[in-house]
Parts: C-alpha cells; structure tokens; sequence
C-alpha cells in the first residue's frame, strides 16, 4: 500500500508538470497527426510500387511506433537530464521512493499520454487512409498491451539514454539518433523484403520489430512465422521480455549518487 | 549523549582533485552542528557522504546504519542547489514530496513553517528566489525527520526570512531534532551551530563550540579610525601597546585595546590635534576565526559590520 501511495504521489507530480508544459502537449499530439497527414494523405499509398506500396493497414504499427517510440524515450530522457541538473535525485536517494518506483511513476504517466494520442492516431489513420483492421476483443487486447509494452520499453531505453547522456540536449540528440533509425528499419513503414538482403537479419534485432508484428498480427495481418511459437502472442511475448530488460536496466541505471 | 552520525576518515576524490582528505566527525542526538568553509573546500561533498549519495571511502553510520540502510522515513535533506519540479505549487510540492514517506506531516502547516501559506498556491517557476528556498526546505521538513540535512538553507533568503527560519532549526533542535547544516554565513552557524566545523581543502581543521572558536582564533578586539595620523605622533596611554598600533592608507588600528581605553586614543588624537572621521571597535566574531583558519586573514583593514554578531561600534566625525 505504501508503495501504492509512492508511486501515486510520484505520478500525481509528473502529470501536473507535464500538463502544464503545454508547448509539450501541444507537440506530443501535434507530431503524429503531422506524420499521418503527410505519409497518410499527402504522399499517399501508391499500389503501382515505391515507398507506400503496402496495403494501408501494414503502416498502422508505424504511424502507432511514431509516439511509442519517440514521446518516451525524448521526455523520460530528458526527465532524468532535467532530475540530475535539478539534485533531484539525490533528494530522491534519501526518500522511500526506489529508482524502479520512479521510473514506474514516469511510465505509468507516458501510457496515459501516449494511449490517448494513440487512439487519436489509430482514428484519423483509419479516416485518412481507409485502413482495414480486424479488431476482435483479442485484436484490441493485443494492440494495448503492444502500446503499453512498447511504451514501457522506450521509459526504460529512454532512462537509459539519459542517465548515459551529459546533458538535455545530448539527451535530445540520443534520442533522435537511436529512434529515427528505429523507425523506419523495424518493419514499420519500409518492409524488409525493400532492404538489401545483409541487412534483413538485423530488422529482428529491434524491439521496435516485435511491437509492430505484434500489433499486425493482433489486429489480423499476415506476419513473418516464428519458430513453434503462433505469432499472435509470440511477438507479444518477445516485446513483454524485452520490456522486463529495458525497465530493469533503465531503473538501475538512474542516478543515486553524483 | 548518543552519536546519531558517525563518520570516519572520510575521502573522496574527482579525478586530481581531493574534496575530502580523512574527515571524522560525530554528531549527537539534538545537536546542531554546522559546517563552514570556503567553496569548494568539500562541504556539499561531506553532505553527500553522510547521506550517501556518493562513493566515499571511510565509514558513515546514521542511527547505526550506512546511510543506504538507514530507515529514510528518519532522514531528511535539502541539497545544495536543488530544484524541484517547475510547474508544481508550492503546496504540490511538498504534497509530492510528503506523499512519498508513510507517516509526513500535513502539508499546511510546514507551509505555515516555512512562512509560505500566502504563495502556496505559486508555481515554483513563479515564486522569488527566498521563496523557492523556503519550499525546498519545507521538501526537507515533510517526515519530520530526526535527523535533517540542510546543504546552504537561507542563501538567497532576506534578512526576515532567514531569522524566521533559524527559529525554525532551533525549534527543531529544541524538539530532539539532529541538525548538520552547511552555511557561508558566519553569524548562521554561530547562531544555530551548538559546535561548528571548519572544513578547508576537505579536511576538519577545527571543530568546537563556536565561542571556544572565536576565542581560539579570533584574535584580539581593534580599534580602527579613520584617520590620516602618524601613530609615532600620538601620545598614547600607557595602557594601549603602542607596538600594536599601526597606521596607513587613511586608519589607524589599535590592537588587543579594550573599549574602556578607546577615551585614551581619543584624548591622544585630540593632544596631536588629528582630525578622524570614524572610529570603529570590533570585537572578533567568528568570520575572524574562519579567516585565520583559512589563511584568508585580511590584514589590519577594518572588518567592521562583516560579522553581525561581533560587538561593533562606530562613532561617526569628531574633530580635534
């Protein structure tokens, strides 16, 4: 129950200060609308061949990877850069709060934001590009724990990146170089049958990889087998695992001493 | 009495530079012990070793615990330069920080403690620089800690609120409450350190009460005036030392005189027909044990007015 309450108050402080940066909110939403209208109706899918050359459902998990990947791991970045500058966590080393509770608190903010621009994107993706998607109870199911996974996973990269980086805006610069290349090399918008055939094994090597299939495979699309595992929770399974490494590294990595 | 800190042959070093060099110190139960010292002499340092939020070598024991092991619902800290949240009311932010221990104290009255009930309702980010310090130091208040770490607590505080809170420690103290501050403020540590440690170059090199320490190194009381006059010129009284009288750039100042013989100078000023715009005696405070401490000692120049605390009185014109 203490722990309950810990992480309640935590939560309580970082929703307050993240509401209230507004320029942030703005943005946290404003950014995957942004990307949607350009790839979703501006550049369009083209079925004759090129870049948008896949059924417009298999970019759902790319346009959802847009603010699972980046709002995490750019704002719990720079939350610790800003807690390390402020002697916040060492104020914290002398509290009940734990690091892992802190980065829950932080966690559990980023599903609520992200959650909401996600079903925003998922709403304006299907309005602008007519994607098709099956979503059964277990289809729903495995799209949120695919967000919350993902999103838990990014906290714990982004914890990572900025206990490791010197400043915020070293922090900004991490997170852009690691996420852009996420992005598109993670069977997210490029398929990696478009990419050179040495580099097609390193696409399993992203956890972003596994959010993706597992969101397509949960909402119906065909994706790659895996090895006496159904794919349907196999993918799932992967991205959990790979949560349960990112959180547990990103929390031991925080701050406790100078 | 008992030892609620204990701390031996503390040392810590960043790269080639040494910020502590073997410090040992012990604090008892209800005891205010402050700690001065020129920046970057370790004092933040010694904090964070006591708390543990860095690696010293050497052994720290609060309540009987390493600091990572003490009960945390017992310890509070205001660190040095921190900065809590922007965005949150000062009401928030000890709501947060209350919120994160079992048993805080109600958050209106530390606001009250702190003498922030009228802003409590200000973002951080809007209050003035005294009023965010206070906040940080109700942070520190919120467990009712027993033993209550306060790295530099009033810098940037007025005059006023910097009273209101040494009422506070006090208090505090009063209440069995173990107090290790940090302070630049000579007459902060005399006021509220039951014994005073001065760490320079990241040793302890005289821990004590404060009136032992001002009586050690102080130095003698002086006599400053302001005055063009040739000491070799004044007839003095035979119960001034005239080896301690020394004059240039506009003062005269007579050493080691006690207040009842500043007449005689007068009356010797007065005979040499010496005009004088000022004179000023001082007593040795704190500020001047410090200073010869740290080898940072001034010199004959006045000193009159940097430690409130020392009996200090000028007498302003006076012709001959």
């Amino acid at each position: 129950m203490t722990r309950t309450r810990r992480v309640a108050a935590a939560f309580r402080a970082d929703w307050h200060s993240f509401l209230r940066r507004r320029t942030a909110v703005f943005f946290t939403f404003f950014f995957p609308l942004i990307i949607v209208v350009i790839f979703g109706a501006l550049v369009r899918t083209e079925p004759t061949g090129g870049l948008f050359a896949e059924d417009p459902a298999y970019y759902v998990p790319g346009y959802l990877a847009v603010v699972v990947l980046f709002t995490p791991l750019s704002r719990v970045g720079s939350e610790v850069a800003r807690h390390r500058d402020g002697n916040r966590f060492e104020k914290l080393a002398t509290t009940p709060l734990s690091r892992a509770e802190w980065l829950l608190a932080q966690t559990l903010v980023n599903v609520v934001v992200i959650g909401l621009a996600a079903l925003l994107l998922l709403a304006l993706v299907v309005a602008l590009t007519g994607a098709a998607l099956a979503l059964s109870a277990l289809g729903v199911g495995a799209l949120v724990v695919a967000v919350v996974a993902g999103v838990a996973l990014f906290c714990g990269m982004g914890a990572l990146i900025g206990s490791f980086a010197s400043s915020q805006d070293g922090v900004i610069a991490a997170s852009n170089g690691i996420a852009l290349p996420l992005l598109f090399l993670s069977d997210t918008f490029v398929p990696p049958s478009m990419l050179p055939g040495w580099f097609r094994p390193a696409v399993w090597l992203s956890p972003l990889t596994y959010f993706a299939r597992g969101v397509r495979a949960g909402t119906g699309q065909p994706v790659p087998a895996m090895a006496s595992v159904d794919p349907r929770l196999g993918y799932l399974l992967v991205l959990l695992a790979l949560t349960a490494v990112f959180v547990a590294l990103g929390a031991l990595a925080l701050p406790r001493t100078d | 009495m008992t030892a609620t800190l204990v701390a031996e042959d503390l040392r810590r070093a960043y790269g080639e530079t040494v910020a502590l060099d073997g410090v040992s110190l012990s604090v008892d139960e209800g005891e205010v012990f402050a700690l001065v010292g020129p920046n970057g002499a370790g004092k933040t340092t010694l904090v964070r070793a006591l708390t543990g939020t860095t690696d010293a070598e050497g052994s720290v024991t609060l309540f009987g615990n390493s600091p990572r092991d003490v009960d945390p619902e017992r310890v509070g800290l205001l660190p040095q330069d921190f900065d809590p949240p922007e965005r949150l009311t000062a009401r928030e932010l000890l709501a947060y920080y209350g919120g994160l221990y079992d048993d805080a104290r109600n958050v209106e009255r530390v606001l009250d403690d702190v003498g922030l009930r009228e802003a409590a309702a200000t973002w951080y980010e809007n209050l003035s620089g005294g009023q965010r310090r206070r906040v940080c130091v109700g942070t520190a208040l919120v467990n009712d800690p027993d033993l209550l770490f306060l790295d530099e607590p009033t810098t940037g505080i007025d005059p006023a609120g910097r009273r209101a809170l040494w009422r506070l420690v006090e208090d505090l103290a009063a209440g069995g409450t173990t107090v290790l501050l940090t302070t630049h403020y000579m007459e902060e540590a005399h006021r509220l350190g039951d014994r005073v440690g001065l760490l320079a170059d990241g040793r302890l090199v005289a821990v004590d009460d404060p009136d032992a320490l001002v009586a050690e190194y102080g130095g003698d009381p002086r006599l400053v005036v302001e005055t063009g006059a040739d000491p070799a010129g004044l007839d003095l009284p035979s119960n001034v030392d005239a080896r301690r009288v020394e004059g240039g750039e506009g003062n005269l100042t007579v050493r080691g005189i006690d207040p009842d013989d500043i007449g005689g100078v007068v009356d010797a000023l007065d005979r040499a027909g010496a005009t004088y715009e000022s004179l000023t005696w001082t007593q040795p405070d704190l500020e001047d044990a410090y200073l010869e401490l740290t080898s940072a000692g001034e010199g004959p120049a006045p000193t009159a007015g940097l430690g409130e605390e020392s009996l200090t009185e000028t007498v302003r014109g006076g012709d001959a």
